[in-house]
């Protein structure tokens, strides 16, 4: 009895098991409460109205039409917008038959030249009752090829002033919406922040059409579609889903579709919002959907399987669902032959290992376990650490929050300047911590090779990520050492695995193995031989056509 | 929820702070000590002052033991201030009865915690290891979490905190040790290093082994010959000689490195660079006898003669020379197998070992007095020498 | 929905999940508990014809459950020796399953203390270490195979390596004589030699969530494999290196082979490094493995939802782990976790499948 009762362990240990219940519990159940608010979206429950599916040809419901009385129109018309200083308005008569029109449009948003020549002579010279008679004549026989129709005031007003021409013609019930906006445009350049040696050199621009362009004239095929959707409740904005209608699942499409159709927000400024809203796991640091600038990518994407979102207003695409293993590839790899790129890519496997993990190695090994480095190595490690003042978690958290200023600084300044502080802030302030003591060569060199190896993600979102999950790696590394590294190894595999992109398990080609899949993971086999598509898209088309 | 959440955050700040990071110490706030040797009981010399003004614990003396610590870069501590400031290492020696009684009284005296992950040598002295078992000393040795089975095990001819000495500013004393052993790959005088691994091993097993032997002389160490440690009381019995130690290697079958020198037919040195050398040992039973067939071939070449003229590279000349290299092969081992088997009574060759593969039952019945069997049963030795060629010289006809 | 909403496996996955079961505490003590049951270097010999022998139990076991499709053993057996008796059998797994969470992760623990984390408290290890398992354990079976897939490579490959240069050391003299004593000390042997697949009962549960039922033979003999193998492997490279003699007196005689040479001149020099890594990596996989299999118990027996049983086994798992007061106790536990274990995997499937049959044969005979 006695033996049996020396087994029962004390209080303290009681204690503990209540602390073990209550840290996952609680924890559990404030992520969860934090991730309902969050996609419910703060506070407002989802009250106002739902996305507004307006194409600029139908009409939305609450508005004030045109009445059919011309001054009537042109005042309310004028009532809504004639504020503006930008806005030109030009009265002009109609002389073929006794009527008036006016004109509307921003400047700077239309040719004038164009719309002098051709618009206003066409009306003023030419344009009879007849072809103005009705409304299902007006389209067929004004010679305009992009010619729109508006039967709202409001809607009128709001497409005007995004640019297009408007007129109100005597006689006419509705507004004509005549020419396109035709702004001036940034020039199609290689995009930044993807750049690469080999492969198409051409980007995204912040022009819908021209990215939807760009997407189609990668080749010629009638099955690539393109669905467009119009978000945002105060500043509404296009956005496009692109996809193969032959290849793409239909589940993962409609499950796009309806997280996009769900998005309720003021005003998209960039494609990186619907990202954020259309996410699913919004506590993870992992990017669930990739971005790219670069056509070639997203085509390649839509090949795969995958969709495309694109957003009027931003160069970035967006492709779903993203996987672990898109973050660590360059669409280089495929433009390069396949020995070299493979190496590459496990070179790129091994920089992203580096710059995750090799702060915490380094506090752990220099705090914890000075048993498990060789020799002469710790011999050299002490002896460059005599004077140091602090202990290797709060010297790695110096150097590398400033080398993270210093990157951060060094985006934001201009380009001339950018390098020349990055020779400051870099050798300087390093070989000058270092001749002061307060961090050691050693640590210099760990940082440097953990700041370059996370330079070298092909995406500069995984490439953030990493640096940031870097940090809480050394903290675990602080308490624990190398087990506490292991360990937050061991968390990070845990949240991938349970991290889920549209549907599809963050580490789908990791795990589960997939042969055919593997092929385009770690390394980058011949093409000839990837004649399937990835297996974990469950698409309609196993094999590519060949 | 958000009292909830106050509550978690204090019990996360208070698990933090508990924490403290335990087991965390930095690395340049250690002392590593990559040598450590066994003598005989005596206080240190520095001790004996210090026992004078009555630093004292009760003791008896059973060893003393120096461990050599680097970098000796902030250490507050009296010990070799003749050393030069600049020097690399210092060692430190304190006596007593248990190994870690006295690393504990070395925390006492230095202002580092000693930590043994980087032991690279131990240096036993003869003389300990002739009054106390291999087994004793080790033990801790053995059990310690810090202490590597990879650090290796050598003896000293007299004392064995010389050996750590070493030349101001020159090498640290263990490493160079370490670097010793390598050369193996030269000659088979420096016999396969025996680490603490392969010495828990041979200690357990109670055959009797044996261990490099190193002497000191002024601040000089050198490599030379072997300890043999008797398994059954697994204390020092003697020692061999350079020559023997490279016959043993050779025996053994571990190295095949090593220069063979004869005085030919005019009394000028002769001299053959072994090139390969395979030893085979078997073993036969014939009722209670015990015998064994060695079979030892060896190649290599001639490289260095000192006589003028009449050597020439003819087959003769290589079937005559290599006469007189077996010869001399003959001899050595004749001499090697005597001391083992009449002088000292241990199978250190590993006889033993190749009966109890061949006969498992044989040797179970004699395995408990196998040094008293081994040193009356019968050993031939075969030998094949073979001269390949004459380096790259050749003499005009 | 696009992706799967039923937790089911793949038959890779399943093969991983049991291997990564079954290796765990045991790849370091088990060279000294075969041979310090043996005494010869024949152990090898000995984990083949265990491995042998695991192979026919995984076979009984996979058949028995492929009676019951889609069901595990807490499910089954109630049909099987009737409700009540069936809810007892499971609660004695649920319990088994328990305790020998606890014991891996108080090997890891001791280990760990002793070799990484000296004078840090365990419970300072063990409470984040469990933390992590609920984590993972509460993403369902898909989460935690796919974890284990991450894991079982890297593990095999520093375990490879680990071996591959640790051959300096090797000395096939130290696994001479075969057979010198005769059969007996192997079937000595044998005991160890089986009871370091406790864990294998996984296998009752597991199989309910393969895709493909069909390939459930082959995918748990192709997950006992891998571990038969690597025992095997240790077996032979820990004696031929460290020889039988040195091998009984060392407490982890597998982290004393990694730790008796130095590689110089590279950057690892010493590979109890990647080897405690993997190692660690391996306790943890170890570890859910038998997390998840007792909260999946629990919830199935008393039909309650996994998610709660995850967060309360957390703490019955700490103080499982707690009650061992010494390493000495911890190995007691390990043998005994062993026996019952052997009466786990062996008797109770072996049982099962009788009764099944008998009662088959009898509804038969009626009808």
């Amino acid at each position: 009895m006695s033996s049996l009762k020396s087994f029962i362990p004390s209080w303290h240990i009681w204690v503990l098991a209540v602390v073990a219940f209550l840290v996952p519990f609680l924890l559990s159940k404030i992520f969860a409460r934090v991730h309902a608010y969050v996609k419910s979206g703060g506070t407002f429950k989802s009250a106002s109205a739902r996305t507004s599916v307006l194409s600029p040809d139908s009409s939305s419901a609450a508005a004030t039409p045109f009445d059919g009385d011309y001054a009537a129109d042109v005042r309310s018309v004028m009532d809504v917008i004639g504020k503006n200083s930008d806005l030109t308005v030009r009265e002009f008569p109609l002389s073929r038959f006794d009527a008036k029109g006016t004109l509307f449009y921003v400047n700077g948003m239309q040719r004038e030249r164009e719309l002098n020549m051709r618009t206003l002579e066409f009306f003023m010279f030419e344009a009879t009752r007849e072809m103005l008679a009705s409304p299902p004549n007006v389209k067929g026989l004004l010679p305009f090829y992009n010619l729109k129709e508006s039967a709202d005031v409001r809607e009128f007003s709001r497409l005007v002033l995004f640019g297009y021409a408007g007129l109100i013609i005597e006689g006419v019930p509705c507004g004509l919406l005549i020419q396109s906006p035709n702004t001036s445009n940034r020039a199609i350049v290689e995009p930044l922040s993807e750049a690469l040696l080999r492969g198409p050199r051409i980007g995204f621009t912040e022009v819908l059409s021209e990215n939807t362009s760009m997407l189609r004239r990668q080749g010629f095929s009638d099955q690539l579609e393109m669905k467009s959707y119009i978000i945002g409740n105060t500043l509404p904005k296009e956005v496009v889903i692109a996809y193969f209608k032959d290849i793409v699942n239909a589940d993962l499409l409609k499950e796009v579709e309806a997280r996009i159709s769900n998005i309720n927000i003021d005003f998209l400024a960039d494609s990186g919002y619907i990202e954020q809203l259309i996410e699913d796991n919004y506590l993870s640091p992992f990017q669930q959907l990739q971005n790219t600038e670069r056509p070639d990518r997203v085509i390649n994407g839509l090949l795969e399987g995958r969709v495309a979102i694109l957003q009027d207003g931003s160069p970035f695409a967006l492709i779903a669902p993203a996987t672990f293993s898109m973050l660590l590839q360059s669409p280089e790899d495929y433009y390069e032959r396949w020995i070299p790129s493979s190496f590459l890519r496990i070179l790129r496997f091994f920089a992203a290992f580096l710059s995750l993990l090799a702060p915490s190695i380094y506090i752990s090994f220099i705090s914890f376990h000075p048993g498990l480095i060789p020799t002469e190595l710790v011999l050299s490690i002490i002896e460059t650490r005599q004077g140091v003042p602090f202990p290797s978690l709060i010297e790695v958290l110096v150097l590398e929050l400033s080398i993270e200023i210093l990157r951060e600084a060094g985006i934001r300044l201009p380009k001339p300047i950018g390098p020349a502080m990055g020779i400051v802030g870099g050798i300087i302030v390093g070989d000058a911590a270092v001749q002061a003591g307060i961090v050691s060569p050693i640590l210099v060199i760990v940082v440097a090779v953990t700041a370059i190896s996370s330079f070298s993600m092909p995406s500069y979102s995984a490439g953030i990520t990493l640096r940031l999950l870097r940090f809480f790696g050394m903290v675990f590394a602080a308490i624990l050492g190398m087990f506490g590294t292991i360990l937050f190894f061991l968390l990070l595999c845990s949240h991938l695995s349970r991290l889920k992109s549209f549907g599809v398990s963050y580490l789908t080609p990791v795990s589960p193995y997939r042969l055919q899949d593997w092929k385009d993971l770690f390394i980058r086999a011949p093409i000839s031989l990837m004649k399937k598509r990835p297996a974990m898209m469950k698409t309609r088309q196993e094999r590519r056509q060949t | 929820m958000l009292k909830s959440l106050r509550k978690l955050t204090g019990i996360l700040c208070v698990l933090l702070l508990l924490s403290g990071c335990w087991s965390s110490t930095e690395i340049e706030d250690l002392a590593l000590y990559l040598g450590l040797s066994l003598d005989a009981g005596k206080p240190a010399p520095k001790e004996k002052d210090l026992e004078r003004k009555g630093a004292r614990y009760p003791k008896q003396d059973k060893l003393l033991v120096t461990i050599q610590v680097v970098p000796a870069v902030g250490v507050a501590s009296n010990e070799d201030k003749s050393l030069e400031k600049s020097s690399p290492f210092f060692n430190i020696s304190g006596s007593g009865d248990s190994i870690l009684q006295i690393f504990r009284q070395f925390s006492i005296r230095l202002d580092r915690p000693i930590i043994g992950h980087h032991l690279k040598v131990i240096v036993i002295s003869a003389d300990l290891l002739k009054k106390q078992s291999a087994e004793q000393l080790t033990d801790f040795l053995l059990r310690d979490n810090d202490i590597r089975p990879s650090c290796i095990v050598l003896v000293s001819e007299g004392e064995a905190m010389d050996v750590l000495v070493g030349t101001p500013n020159k090498e640290i004393p263990a490493v160079s040790l370490i670097g010793m052993s390598r050369n193996r790959s030269r000659t088979s005088k420096v016999m396969r290093p025996v680490t603490l691994a392969r010495l828990d091993a041979m200690i357990h097993s109670r055959k009797s082994f044996v261990l490099q032997r190193l002497i000191t002389a002024g601040k000089e160490t050198l490599f030379s010959g072997a300890e043999i440690i008797k398994g059954s009381i697994g204390q020092s019995i003697g020692s061999l000689g350079e020559d023997d130690t490279m016959c043993l290697t050779w025996l053994r079958g571990e190295g095949d490195r090593g220069v063979i020198k004869v005085n030919d037919s005019k009394g000028e040195p002769l001299v053959f660079e072994m090139k390969s050398l395979k030893s085979k040992i078997t073993p036969h039973v014939e009722g209670e006898e015990i015998s064994f067939d060695v079979k030892i071939t060896t190649t290599g070449r001639i490289i260095e003669t000192w006589s003028k003229g009449d050597t020439s590279t003819t087959q003769e000349y290589a079937d005559e020379a290599s006469k007189i290299f077996e010869e001399e092969l003959i001899r050595m081992m004749t001499q090697l197998i005597h001391k083992l088997q009449d002088t000292y009574a241990a199978d250190v060759a590993g006889f033993g070992d190749q009966l109890a593969i061949k006969y498992p039952s044989v040797w179970k019945k004699v395995k408990d007095d196998w040094d008293e069997r081994f040193s009356q049963s019968k050993i031939s030795i075969s030998y094949k020498l073979s001269i390949t060629d004459f380096g790259s010289f050749s003499e005009k006809k | 929905m696009f992706n799967r909403t039923d937790d089911k496996i793949t038959s890779s996955q399943a093969a991983v999940f049991l291997t990564n079961t079954l290796l765990g505490a045991g790849i370091l003590s088990l060279p000294r508990n075969v041979t310090q049951a043996m005494e010869t270097p024949d152990a090898w010999l000995t984990i083949l014809l265990g491995g042998a022998a695991m192979l026919g139990i995984v076979l009984l076991m996979v058949k028995l459950c492929l009676h019951f499709p889609g069901q595990t053993v807490f499910q089954y057996a109630g049909k099987i020796i009737g409700k009540i008796p069936g809810k007892l059998v499971g609660m004695l797994l649920i319990l088994y399953f328990i305790v020998v969470a606890g014991f891996e992760i108080r090997t890891l623990a001791e280990v760990t203390t002793f070799f990484l984390l000296e004078g840090t408290p365990s419970e300072a290890i063990v409470l984040p270490f469990i933390w992590a398992g609920v984590y993972l354990v509460l993403g369902g079976i898909n989460s935690i195979a796919r974890v284990f897939q991450i894991v079982l490579p890297i593990s095999i490959l520093v375990l490879l390596v680990s071996f591959g240069v640790s051959l300096r050391l090797f000395d096939i003299n130290h696994l001479r004589p075969v057979l010198g004593s005769g059969f007996l000390p192997i079937l000595r042997g044998m005991k160890t030699a089986i009871l370091i697949y406790a864990g294998c009962e996984v296998i009752l549960t597991l199989t309910a969530f393969l895709q493909e039922p069909k390939q459930a033979v082959k995918a748990m003999l192709g997950g006992i494999a891998i571990p038969i193998f690597l025992y095997l492997l240790t077996v032979v490279f820990v004696i031929g290196c460290l020889s039988v003699d040195s091998v009984v007196t060392s407490t982890w005689p597998t982290i004393d082979l990694v730790r008796s040479f130095e590689i110089t001149g590279f950057f690892i020099e010493r590979l109890e490094f990647p080897f405690m890594v993997i190692w660690l990596m391996q306790m943890f996989c170890n570890f859910s493995s038998f997390f998840f299999q007792a909260s999946l118990g629990i919830s199935q027996i008393f039909n309650v939802r996994l998610k709660p049983v995850i967060f309360l086994l957390a703490p019955a798992i700490f103080i499982a782990t707690m009650l061992p007061r010494s390493l000495q106790d911890v190995f007691t536990l390990g043998d005994s976790i062993g026996y019952i274990g052997l009466g786990m995997f062996f008797l109770l499937p072996l049982l099962l499948t009788l009764i099944w049959m008998i009662r088959k044969k009898g509804t038969k005979g009626h009808a």
